[in-house]
């Protein structure tokens, strides 16, 4: 027990002094904006990477927390500090209702992901033709100012709200991986059969597994439509979310409770660092060149980290320890 | 130590060079005025952002020769250029980027979801905000004081489309009384859509089928030949550039010749790029939509500008042109960087010397009262407007076939 959680207060210790740090809001947004991606991708990787159910649907949890959020404020006038967690209970329950069908239907390895991705394109495209969510023109959030409404005047406090999610992500992670539950999860994803046999009841374990990781996305949409005040269907159940949500983990470390953050603030920084270093270079004149840039270091990532980011890390202590 | 010895000359040197050149600096120009033009000019829009900067750098450029801005004392203007990335979040990041940069206003966005994402961003920091194409009756129904549209919203223009729509069939002697409509499924397709199944019928057309396709979608065949199935006599494309011309072309090879192909707010119809590389398919399309005023002299000297760069010439090249003057003015009366003002002046302002067809602008509410739409028509290769009477350079050629 002792040192586990040492690492998640460090980590988010260092986080939350950011702010402090910087008065630049670009920073402070572009983090705010890591940190959601970061938080889908926590809620991809008890599913993916612990339990090993690769979804390439997401977007189905993310967008329904958005528009959950974003709905419930401008339908029927909660307030938001009761719609994000309203919201959360509503990405969950899709979660188990997803998850309900295709787990039954013993789905798995490549079915279980284009069954999800056909879930997201359903929701997308239903989102995109339906007046209740503002069809194709979207729902936009009333701008107001007020602490009262989550929204804030200083970057930096919804920034810590975001980071407090992330927090709680890292813990509950934790908490799952040293609890029994993880343990089922991992022998699921190792051998279904295999952990069967050992009385593991296999369907239960992915339905838990798929509940909690679609709140946690779904958490994440939410926060997401009260930072941006504005969704359309393309935005909420587009397959953007989907890739960034199951690529932060894999560049991280799949089935690591720090991958998906270390994986998002990568990725994510990379690609702005990119976009940054080449915009004073060249002044923007090839726009995209700093995508080019990003890919080619993606490729390098994944070819001489195939285990992630930490995985890496783990190598390269391995090396230093290795007597010569 | 001879090394700080160096560096303490070096640092005396430069400190005499700076007192030596002081006079030069006080006689130098005052502090540029920055200006945020945000664009998406990688992801799906980067067409339409490309053109949408280029217009936008002419404004600058040509402002800056005739003496930057006089009320203070001819400070030039700076574009500080944002790349929206196509989508809502990184035009956000852009804006920030843009308040870290201290820029005084931001000129752009192009689609409805980029502006209303930037637009609200820029209010937070009461950064006025020039909508330069996003039609989305939304961007100016928010009552964000920050926030103006110069060119017509969604409202105006469909209406506008409509009204033209009868207006030709009239004239012609009411040849199309059958319509299929093709949108795109995404605001501005299916919000078309929706309002023309209600519109048409009370005009006297019959709405045979709605085909709605995603965006970006790679084969027409299917739409096509159901538009031949239901040989209706009018096809009501809303789409964007590569789909319709996707659309177009599969139409034309499959020898589809509806009476009229009569496109609202479409990407391509009046786009001079699918005309040049797609003449016959193009031939005779006609289009609602942003066009320049060919009447004004200056249109023809902005669209030199644009053509001598091998571009072709888009409806977002005039309108950031024009947005970019707009500002210019608006800084010019305000005579001052601080954002209020230039909001203030933006507000009251009554500029005329834009090339859009328009009359001095007029904001109520953000919303420039004056904007519209003009129809155009593909005609041997070049495109025409048609409609309004007051300044069309070519009549109508309907039915086409």
């Amino acid at each position: 027990m002792r040192s586990s959680y040492l690492p998640i207060a460090i980590a988010v210790a260092v986080l939350a002094v950011l702010p402090l740090g910087t008065s630049s809001n670009t920073t402070l947004n572009f983090l705010s904006f890591a940190l959601i991606v970061a938080l889908a991708a926590q809620g991809w990787n008890i599913l993916g990477g612990y339990g090993g159910q690769f979804s390439f649907g997401h977007a189905a949890f993310f967008g329904t927390g958005a528009y959950g959020m974003a709905l419930l404020q401008v339908r029927f006038g909660i307030n938001p500090w009761l719609a994000l967690p309203l919201a959360t209970l509503m990405g969950a329950a899709v979660g188990a209702a997803i998850g309900a069908l295709s787990f039954r239907a013993r789905l798995r390895g490549s079915y279980f992901a284009l069954v999800t991705l056909a879930f997201a394109e359903v929701f997308r495209i239903l989102a995109n033709a339906w007046g209740f969510t503002g069809g194709a023109a979207g729902v936009l959030v009333p701008l107001r100012i007020e602490a009262a409404n989550m929204q804030f005047a200083d970057r930096a406090t919804f920034y810590w709200l975001v980071l407090a999610c992330v927090a709680a992500g890292l813990v509950l992670t934790q908490a799952m991986a040293r609890a029994r539950f993880g343990a089922w999860l991992v022998a699921v994803r190792e051998n279904e059969e295999a952990a069967r046999a050992l009385g593991v009841d296999s369907l239960a374990v992915k339905l838990r597994a798929i509940t909690l990781s679609s709140g946690i996305t779904a958490l994440a949409g939410g926060l997401y439509a009260q930072k941006f005040l504005y969704l359309d269907a393309g935005i909420a159940y587009g397959s953007w979310i989907s890739v960034e949500a199951l690529l932060a983990p894999i560049i991280g470390g799949l089935g690591t409770v720090f991958g998906p953050l270390v994986g998002a603030l990568v990725l994510l920084g990379l690609g702005e660092a990119t976009k940054i270093a080449l915009g004073h270079a060249l002044g923007g004149a090839v726009p995209g060149v700093d995508l080019v840039v990003f890919g080619v270091l993606l490729i390098l990532c994944v070819a001489f980290a195939p285990r992630g980011l930490l995985g890496l890390g783990a190598n390269v202590r391995r090396l230093l320890r290795r007597p010569v | 130590m001879s090394q700080s010895t160096r560096r303490t000359l070096l640092g005396g040197a430069a400190a005499a060079g700076g007192v030596l050149a002081m006079p030069a600096i006080l006689r130098a120009q005052p502090a540029a005025v920055k200006i945020g033009i945000l664009q998406p000019v990688t992801g799906a829009l980067a067409q339409d952002g490309e053109y949408g900067r280029l217009g936008a750098q002419i404004a600058l450029d040509e402002i800056n020769a005739a003496g930057g801005i006089k009320s203070l004392g001819g400070a030039k203007l700076e574009m500080v250029f944002g790349d929206a990335r196509s989508t809502p979040e990184g035009g956000t990041q852009e804006v920030e980027r843009m308040q870290g940069e201290k820029v005084a206003a931001i000129v752009g966005g192009f689609a409805s979801p980029i502006v209303l994402a930037a637009s609200q961003a820029a209010s937070r920091y009461d950064i006025p905000y020039i909508c330069d194409v996003g039609v989305s009756d939304a961007i100016v129904g928010r009552g964000l004081a920050n926030t103006f549209r110069f060119g017509p919203g969604f409202g105006i223009v469909t209406s506008t489309a409509l009204e033209n729509l009868v207006k030709l069939n009239d004239a012609a002697g009411k040849p199309a009384k059958t319509v299929v409509i093709v949108h795109e499924d995404g605001l501005f397709g299916s919000g078309m859509a929706k309002l023309l199944n209600d519109q048409l019928p009370p005009r006297g057309f019959q709405v045979l089928e709605t085909i709605a396709h995603p965006t970006p979608s790679r084969d027409m065949s299917n739409v096509a030949l159901r538009i031949r199935a239901l040989n209706p006599d009018l096809v009501i494309p809303s789409s964007y550039y590569s789909e319709f011309v996707l659309l177009a072309r599969t139409m034309q090879q499959q020898r589809i010749r509806p009476k009229g192909v009569y496109a609202i707010l479409n990407g391509a119809a009046s786009n001079f790029r699918f005309v040049k590389e797609f003449a016959d398919a193009a031939n005779l399309v006609m289009d609602c939509n942003h066009w320049a005023d060919p009447r004004k002299p200056k249109t023809a000297a902005v669209r030199a500008k644009a053509e001598a760069g091998g571009r072709f010439w888009l409806y977002n090249t005039p309108l950031n042109y024009s947005c970019v003057a707009l500002l210019a003015d608006a800084i010019e009366r305000a005579g001052s960087t601080d954002r209020d003002k230039i909001t203030a002046a933006l507000a009251s302002s009554s500029f005329a010397g834009h090339i859009m067809p328009y009359g001095p602008t007029r904001f109520e509410k953000g919303q420039n009262m004056g904007a519209a739409p003009v129809n155009t028509q593909v005609q041997g290769g070049d495109i025409k407007v048609i409609f309004p009477d007051a300044f069309a350079d070519a009549k109508p050629v309907f039915p086409a076939t």
